[in-house]
C-alpha cells in the first residue's frame, strides 16, 4: 500500500495503518451499549420544550405564560425577554469586508424571523407535560411581510429582517484575481449560464441535544452535548451565559489571583502562537460592521469582562454522537438557552430536539444562485471565469461559521483543477425568513457543482466531449509546481488529472454507447456524467490565509500521548468523533508509531476537562491530516522517550533499540527485552509524573500540518438510466476514483466516500427543504423531506490512487469529497441522458419528465 | 424523579397504568403514563437505551424492536398497547454469555456502520428479515431494509453485513470474504 522507502512505509512498525482492522467502537455500538446524549437520564432531570413561532415574520406584541406556569409538572417558563436579561447576544464572530452580522439572542423577544423561531422555553417534570404547557403559552403576533426567496431578498422594497442591515443583503463583496476584463475581451467566446441550488439539510439520524447537569454544591455545569466541537461550546456558554454586571465581573477578576494568572498565561500563549495571524487581520471587516451597528462593541466588552470575572467554565462532554455533517458544529441558540435555564434553576435540564425542529432550524444548506461566465478560446482553452454568487443564509446567521466564510471558501476553490488567466467572484449573502444556513459536508461544494456543470455547457457549445475539454485544461504533472489563480500552491498531491485518466480507463465507452441505443428503444435514456475536484485536506500551508487572512491560526491542533504506569497508552485529542471511527484509526496510527498492540491504545475525546484545547473539533477534513498528524508526532516522541529510558535497563544504545508488540529490545534479540509496562512502571516508581495527566510518560505537542502537501482529489463518473414513463432515475454504475494519499483504514475511507455520494444522490433526486411563498416550511417531517433509502442508493465503486507527498504526515482528509463530486456528476449525466439543459440541482421525477418533454411545466 | 412525574401527570388529568412487559426474556413490569410511548418506556423506565429515536413519526426505523417476534416501530406504539408482550431489543441479541448474534458479528466484519445511531433499527429489521427469509438475495435485502434510514453509510456496507450474516447463519462459518 505504501511505497518502500517512503517515510510512512518506514514508520509503519506494527503494520496496522493500511488495514481494515476491527472497529474499536463496534463493541459498544452494535450491542446497544453506546451512550448518546439522549441516553443520559440522571435522577431528577427536567425536560425542556421550546415554544416556537408559527409565523415566518412577525412582531411579538405580547406573550402570556401565566397558564403555562400554573400547569402541572411545570417548574419554569422563561420568555425571550427574560432570557435576554440572563444572556448576552451572539456577537459577530468573523467580520469580513462587506459583511454585516446581526446580533441576536438565544430566544426571540420582540420579533420572530422564521417558522420555528424560539420565543420561550418550558421546563417540566416530563417532556409530555412540558409539551402540554407549551401549548398554553399565548403569544400575540403582528404579521410582517415575508421574504421567502433570494429574488425577494434582493428587492430593495422587501421587508428587512434586521433593522440595522438597511435591507436584506447582508454581504456584498467582490474578489478579483488577474485582469479579468482584458482576458474576457481577448477571448474568442464568452459563455454564460445561471445555476440554482435549492435548500437542503444535513439531517444526521441523531438530532441535536443537550443535557446540562448542575452541581448542587458548586454550581459547576457539565454539559453533555452532541457537538462537533466541545471546546467551542464550552467557551460559547461561558461567554454568553451567566451575565453579570461589568463592575462585579471586573471586581471578581481583580480579586481572584488564580483566575488572573490563568488568563494572562492563556493570552500570552495565544498571542505568542498566533502572532502572524493576528497581524494579518485587516480592519475592513470590523469597519463594515461598525458602519451599520456599533452595538457589538459594547456587547463584546461585556462578554470579555464577563469571561474574566468567571472562576469556573462549564465542562462539555460527549461519548457517542449520531452523525453531524456540519450541523453540530455551530453553537445553537437552544444550547445557550438551556445552559442559562439550568443555571438559573440550579437543576439539571435536558433537551433532545425532535425531527420537526431539526428540519425547521437544525441546520439547512446549499441554497445558492450561481451565474457563471467562462471566457474560452475556440480550441477549448479556458481563459477566465466570472461568477456571481448569492447565498440565502436564512434568518439567523450560523455561529461561529455561516454563509459569509463559505463564500470565501468557494472563492478559493471555484477555479478547480484547471488553468485560468484570471478569475472574479462577486459574493452576496442575503437574509430570508428560513432556517439557519450552516456548513454541510463540503460546505463550498456548489463551486464544484456550478463549475463542472458549466464545463459541460462550454464543451457542448464547442463541440467537444466533457472528457476532452477537461483533459485539455486540467493542471497535470507537467505544470508543477504551480498555484491556483486564487493563490494556493499546487503540488503532486493535486492528482485530479490522474484520477480522471484512471476513471476513463475504467469505463467502456463503446459498451456504454451500445447500451444507450438499446435503452432508447425501450423508453429509457442513459447518460454519463463526469465531475472532477480537489479539496484542501488540509491544503498547503497558505491555504487558510487565501480564504481570509488570519484564519490560518485555526489550523494547528494539539494532541497528548501518554503511557500509564500499567503500560497502557492514552491518546487525547480535541477531535469529536461522530461516525468517523477515530477510536480505531488514531489507535492504528499511535500503535504503529509506538510499536505496541492496538488494544494497548485508548483514544480519549469529548471531555473538555481532559482533552487539549481546540475550537476546530471534527470537521473540515482535518481528522486525517491534522488530528492524526498530532497523534503521530506525539506518539513518536513518546517512543523516543521510552527507548531512551529502556536503553539504561538494556545497557544498549538507543539507536539499536526497537519496540515490537510492546516489547522494547535490541534489534534482533526480542527475548532479552523489557516491556513498555515495565519501563513505565519503573519510571512511575522513580517519580515521573506529567503535568497534564500525571502519567510517567507524557508528551503534548501542537501539529500544524504545514508543509505536508495536502490536496485530496477525485473524479466521479456515473451512468444514469432514466425511465421516461415515471421520471425515475437509477444508476447502472457509479464510480469514484479518489486520491487521499496513504489510507489508514480502507473500509472507513470507502464508507466516507459512499456516504458522501449517497447524500449527493439525495440532494439531486429526493431532498428539498421546501418553503411556500410566505416562507412556511413545507417539509417538516420525513414524509416530505425524503432521505434516500437502501432502494435508492446504488452500489458505489471506489478506486484509490494513494499518491504520496513528501511531507512527514501524509494522511489526507476524505470526509467531504463524496458530497462535493456527486451532484455535479449526476446532473451532468442527466443532461447528457435527456439532451436538455440542467440548471437546477434538484431534479425530482416531475422535473425530469419536464426536461424530457414528456410533460409540460405546470 | 418518576414519582414526581407520575404525580404531575395525574394532576394534569392523565391516567397511570401498570404494564407487564417481558423485555429480552426478563419480566419488566412498569407503572407509567397511559400516553407514554413504548420507546420512551423502554429507554427511560426500563433503562434500555439501545433502542434509538430518529424521527418519532414512524419513518426512520431507528426505534425498531421485535414484539412477539415481529418488527415494530416503538415510537408509534404506547407501552399500554403491548401489555403482556415479549419484546426484544438490541440489548437482547447477544447470548447471555456475551457471544454476539451472527448479525452483530457480520456487521463488525463488514464495518457496516459509522455513527451507528441507526444500527439498532437495522439489526432488529435484519433479524426479522432473516427469520422470515433465511436466504435473501442482495436486492431482497435492500428492499427489506428500505424501512430504515441511515445517513452515514450509503447502505452498501450494511447490505454487505447482512449478506455475511446470511452466509454465517447458513453454515459458512467464515462468513466468506467481505
Ligand atoms: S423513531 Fe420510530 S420510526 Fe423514527
Ligand atoms: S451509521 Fe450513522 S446513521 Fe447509520
Amino acid at each position: 500500500m505504501t511505497a518502500p522507502g517512503h517515510p510512512q512505509a518506514r514508520e509503519n512498525r506494527s503494520g496496522l495503518v493500511g488495514q481494515s482492522v476491527r472497529r474499536v467502537e463496534d463493541d459498544r455500538l452494535l450491542t446497544g451499549a453506546g451512550v448518546f446524549v439522549a441516553d443520559r437520564n440522571p435522577d431528577g432531570v427536567l425536560h425542556a420544550v421550546f415554544v416556537r413561532s408559527p409565523l415566518a415574520h412577525a412582531r411579538i406584541t405580547s406573550i402570556d405564560v401565566a397558564a403555562a406556569r400554573r400547569a402541572p409538572g411545570v417548574v419554569a417558563v422563561i420568555t425571550g425577554a427574560e432570557m435576554a436579561e440572563m444572556t448576552h447576544p451572539f456577537p459577530p464572530f468573523l467580520m469580513l469586508p462587506g459583511l454585516y452580522t446581526p446580533l441576536f439572542h438565544a430566544l426571540s423577544a420582540d420579533k420572530v424571523r422564521l417558522v420555528g423561531d424560539p420565543v420561550a422555553v418550558v421546563i417540566a417534570e416530563s417532556r409530555y407535560l412540558a409539551e402540554d404547557a407549551a401549548d398554553l403559552v399565548d403569544v400575540d403576533y403582528e404579521p410582517l411581510p415575508t421574504v421567502a426567496s433570494i429574488a425577494e431578498a434582493l428587492s430593495p422594497t422587501s421587508e428587512p429582517l434586521w433593522a440595522k442591515a438597511g435591507g436584506n443583503v447582508m454581504m456584498d463583496h467582490t474578489d478579483t484575481f488577474g485582469d479579468v476584463d482584458a482576458v474576457f475581451a481577448a477571448a474568442d467566446r464568452v459563455i454564460t449560464e445561471r445555476f440554482d441550488c435549492p435548500r437542503q439539510s444535513n439531517q444526521p439520524m441523531e438530532t441535536r441535544g443537550s443535557l446540562v447537569e448542575v452541581d448542587a454544591a458548586t454550581g459547576h455545569l457539565t454539559i453533555h452535548n452532541a457537538t462537533q466541537s466541545s471546546h467551542l461550546l464550552r467557551w460559547a456558554v461561558a461567554a454568553l451565559t451567566g451575565k453579570q454586571r461589568t463592575t462585579t465581573a471586573l471586581k471578581r477578576f481583580i480579586t481572584n489571583k488564580q483566575r488572573r494568572r490563568a488568563f494572562f498565561a492563556g493570552a500570552k500563549q495565544f498571542v505568542g502562537t498566533n502572532r502572524d495571524g493576528l497581524k494579518e487581520q485587516d480592519n475592513a471587516g470590523p469597519l463594515a460592521q461598525l458602519k451599520k451597528d456599533r452595538s457589538f462593541l459594547g456587547h463584546m466588552n461585556k462578554i470579555a469582562v464577563g469571561l474574566l470575572g468567571k472562576d469556573d467554565y462549564p465542562t462539555v462532554k460527549a461519548q457517542d454522537i449520531g452523525g453531524g455533517f456540519g450541523s453540530k458544529g455551530p453553537v445553537a441558540r437552544e444550547d445557550i438557552a438551556l445552559a442559562a435555564a439550568a443555571t438559573s434553576l440550579g437543576r439539571s435540564v435536558k433537551w433532545i430536539e425532535d425531527r420537526t425542529e431539526n428540519l425547521m432550524d437544525g441546520g439547512q444548506a446549499r441554497e445558492e444562485s450561481l451565474t457563471v461566465s467562462i471566457a474560452v478560446d475556440s480550441d477549448g482553452t479556458f481563459r477566465a471565469m466570472r461568477v456571481d454568487l448569492i447565498i440565502d443564509q436564512g434568518a439567523y446567521p450560523g455561529f461561529p461559521i455561516g454563509a459569509p466564510l463559505i463564500t470565501k471558501m468557494m472563492k478559493v476553490m471555484f477555479p478547480g483543477a484547471y488553468r485560468w488567466d484570471a478569475f472574479e467572484i462577486r459574493s452576496r449573502v442575503v437574509a430570508t425568513n428560513k432556517g439557519r444556513y450552516i456548513p454541510y459536508r463540503g460546505p463550498w461544494a456548489n463551486e464544484t457543482w456550478a463549475r463542472e456543470r458549466m464545463i459541460d455547457v462550454v464543451a457542448d457549445a464547442l463541440g467537444m466531449t466533457p472528457a476532452e475539454i477537461r483533459l485539455h485544461n486540467m493542471i497535470g504533472a507537467d505544470d508543477l509546481p504551480t498555484s491556483m489563480v486564487t493563490g494556493p500552491s499546487i503540488d503532486e498531491t493535486m492528482s485530479t488529472k490522474q484520477t480522471l485518466e484512471r476513471a476513463l480507463e475504467l469505463i467502456d465507452m463503446d459498451q456504454f454507447e451500445r447500451d444507450r441505443v438499446a435503452a432508447a428503444a425501450s423508453g429509457r435514456r442513459l447518460g454519463l456524467g463526469i465531475a472532477c475536484y480537489h479539496e484542501a485536506a488540509p491544503g498547503p500551508p497558505e491555504f487558510w490565509d487565501c480564504i481570509h487572512p488570519g484564519t490560518g491560526m485555526l489550523t494547528p491542533e494539539e494532541a497528548h500521548t501518554t503511557v500509564e504506569a500499567d503500560g497502557s497508552v492514552l491518546v487525547y485529542t480535541q477531535q469529536m468523533p461522530h461516525g468517523q471511527s477515530h477510536e480505531t484509526t488514531y489507535a492504528q496510527v499511535a500503535a504503529d508509531e509506538l510499536g505496541v498492540r492496538i488494544d494497548d491504545v485508548t483514544i480519549v475525546s469529548g471531555d473538555t476537562d481532559r482533552t487539549p484545547f481546540g475550537f476546530a473539533g471534527t470537521g473540515g477534513s482535518r481528522g486525517g491530516p491534522i488530528g492524526a498528524g498530532a497523534v503521530r508526532t506525539t506518539a513518536r516522541e513518546v517512543r523516543r522517550q521510552l527507548i531512551e529510558s529502556a536503553a539504561g535497563m538494556l545497557e544498549a544504545s538507543p539507536d539499536d533499540i526497537e519496540i515490537v508488540d510492546g516489547n522494547i529490545h535490541v534489534a534482533g534479540v526480542p527475548a532479552r527485552g523489557v516491556t513498555v509496562a515495565e519501563v513505565a512502571r519503573r519510571a512511575a516508581d522513580d517519580g515521573a509524573s506529567g503535568d497534564l495527566h500525571g502519567a510517567p510518560f507524557e508528551v503534548a505537542d501542537v501539529y500544524n500540518g504545514a508543509g505536508d502537501g495536502g490536496w485530496s482529489v477525485a473524479t466521479h463518473v456515473c451512468i444514469v438510466d432514466i425511465d421516461l414513463g415515471t421520471g425515475l432515475v437509477t444508476f447502472p454504475r457509479y464510480l469514484v476514483v479518489e486520491d487521499c494519499g496513504p489510507i489508514i483504514h480502507p473500509a472507513v475511507v470507502d464508507g466516507q466516500v459512499r456516504g458522501g455520494v449517497a447524500q449527493g444522490i439525495g440532494a439531486v433526486l429526493y431532498e428539498r427543504t421546501t418553503y411556500d411563498e410566505d416562507a412556511n416550511l413545507q417539509a417538516a417531517t420525513y414524509m416530505d423531506y425524503l432521505v434516500p433509502t437502501a432502494m435508492e442508493i446504488p452500489e458505489i465503486e471506489v478506486h484509490h490512487l494513494e499518491t504520496l507527498s513528501p511531507g512527514e504526515n501524509d494522511f489526507r482528509g476524505v470526509g467531504e469529497g463524496g458530497m462535493v463530486g456527486a451532484p455535479a456528476a449526476i446532473t451532468n449525466a442527466i443532461e447528457h441522458a435527456l439532451g436538455a439543459r440542467v440548471t437546477t440541482q434538484y431534479l425530482p421525477p416531475t422535473k425530469i419528465l419536464e426536461l424530457a418533454g414528456v410533460i409540460v411545466p405546470g | 424523579m418518576t414519582a414526581d412525574r407520575l404525580a404531575a401527570e395525574e394532576s394534569a388529568g392523565g391516567s397511570i397504568v401498570d404494564v407487564a412487559l417481558t423485555v429480552n426474556g426478563r419480566s419488566a413490569p412498569v407503572r407509567v403514563e397511559a400516553r407514554r410511548t413504548l420507546s420512551d418506556v423502554l429507554r427511560e423506565d426500563v433503562g434500555l437505551t439501545g433502542t434509538h429515536l430518529g424521527c418519532e413519526h414512524g419513518v426512520c426505523g431507528a426505534c425498531t424492536v421485535l414484539i412477539d417476534g415481529q418488527p415494530a416501530r416503538s415510537c408509534l406504539l404506547l407501552a399500554a398497547q403491548v401489555d403482556g408482550a415479549e419484546i426484544t431489543t438490541i440489548e437482547g441479541l447477544a447470548e447471555p454469555d456475551g457471544t454476539l448474534h451472527p448479525i452483530q458479528q457480520a456487521m463488525m466484519q463488514a464495518h457496516g456502520f459509522q455513527c451507528a445511531f441507526c444500527a439498532p433499527g437495522f439489526l432488529m429489521s435484519a433479524v426479522a428479515l432473516l427469520a422470515d427469509n433465511p436466504q435473501p438475495t442482495r436486492s431482497e435485502i435492500r428492499e427489506e431494509l428500505a424501512g430504515n434510514l441511515c445517513r452515514c453509510t450509503g447502505y452498501q456496507s450494511i447490505v454487505d453485513g447482512v449478506e455475511i450474516a446470511v452466509r454465517r447463519m447458513n453454515g459458512d462459518s467464515s462468513g466468506g470474504s467481505s
